[in-house]
């Protein structure tokens, strides 16, 4: 009757534990609506002095940090 | 014009390949031209499912760069004439794609065929965004287990923000297949329920696959499950398949084992 009981749970638990850690996988990638945007900017800004092939922000968290990291892949004939 | 559809999956080994290559071969009987392409550059495998190792003379990422034709590379599948498969490249690295490339690929399969399935590698780097990039409808294929779940949500997430058609502001549709599903576990509370599976993903579901060791002999034999019509998981991908062709096939419950219930209501007895 126990072992019953206990298997009933894992699945359950399966569903909490995803639950959880969905949701906050979903906060932690979700970029900011304002991405685009500002990603055309900055090629614009970056553009003026050295040509650009593409810009990657990606929206990075460890622990308590949370950062912007952009990475410029230089245009190699310019 | 036909409709382009990646089969994707977030972390490897659910069942994606599998998958396609049964869906490609039932979409097929139904009487739909259909192609398959893998995706998986590296590590090439659709073409060993189907039982067509032997007969990959050129790749996709050939016919990408030109130097060969779509038509040179296509290889005709040995069970249905409606049927087409362009291998993966085996020997180049994954960052051979590129966005306009795959889109000529792509925009050139579909009007020549009904459906074009797109083998998604496992992961989500920029393969996987290459396959869903021009994408008009997904495939997740997942196991009832955390971390195939947590993973497809991932991969449904950038689905839902690289996708060009929804840069475009239009919708992709999404659709789930959970595979290898196994009705006494689920019976018994040790395996997820497909309802909760799909109110944590948030997603329409157009199949289950129960678990069946008919499809790992039938991909020793390169013949894929569908064919078998004893095998319960070639059902499932023969009910799936009409589905996706349009007709109207009620969502058989595999998650209740009539063998099992039938020893459940003799216990009560005892």
């Amino acid at each position: 009757m126990f072992s019953f009981f206990k298997k009933k749970r894992s699945a359950s638990v399966a569903k909490d534990r995803l639950t959880i850690a969905i949701m906050s996988d979903r906060d932690r990638t979700n970029s900011y609506p304002f991405m685009d945007e500002m990603k055309a900017e900055i090629i614009e800004v970056v553009k003026k002095y050295i040509g650009v092939k593409n810009i990657e922000i990606k929206k990075e968290i460890d622990g308590d940090l949370e950062a912007l990291s952009i990475d410029v892949e230089l245009d190699k004939k310019s | 014009m036909g409709i382009v559809i990646a089969v994707i999956s977030g972390k490897g080994g659910v069942g994606k390949t599998t998958a396609t290559a049964n869906l490609g071969l039932g979409i097929a009987l139904n009487g739909k031209k259909c192609v398959m392409v893998d995706f998986d550059i590296g590590q090439r495998n659709l073409d060993m499912i189907l039982g067509l190792e032997n007969r990959v003379v050129y790749d996709m990422v050939q016919v990408m760069d030109g130097e060969a034709s779509v038509k040179q590379a296509l290889i005709k599948s040995k069970v249905s004439e409606n049927l087409f498969f362009l291998a993966a490249s085996q020997t180049k690295d994954k960052s051979v794609l590129d966005s306009k490339k795959v889109q000529k690929l792509v925009t050139e399969l579909k009007e020549d065929f009904d459906f074009v399935i797109l083998d998604a590698p496992a992961g989500i780097e920029s393969g996987y965004e290459h396959t869903i990039e021009f994408a008009d409808a997904a495939i997740i294929i997942v196991n009832p287990e955390v971390s195939s779940i947590r993973d497809a949500d991932r991969a449904i997430g950038i689905l839902d923000s690289k996708s060009f058609k929804v840069k475009n502001g239009e919708e992709v549709a999404k659709y789930l297949i959970i595979n290898r599903i196994v009705a006494d576990m689920v019976q018994s509370g040790e395996m997820l329920k497909s309802e909760d599976i799909l109110e944590i993903l948030d997603i329409k579901l157009l199949g289950k696959v129960p678990e069946d060791k008919g499809v790992i002999d039938a991909s020793n034999q390169g013949k894929p499950v569908i064919l078998d019509k004893k095998s319960i998981a070639g059902q499932a991908y023969a009910r799936i398949s009409a589905r996706l062709c349009g007709q109207k096939v009620d969502m058989k419950d595999i998650e209740i084992d009539d063998a099992n219930l039938f020893k459940k209501i003799v216990g009560i007895f005892k």
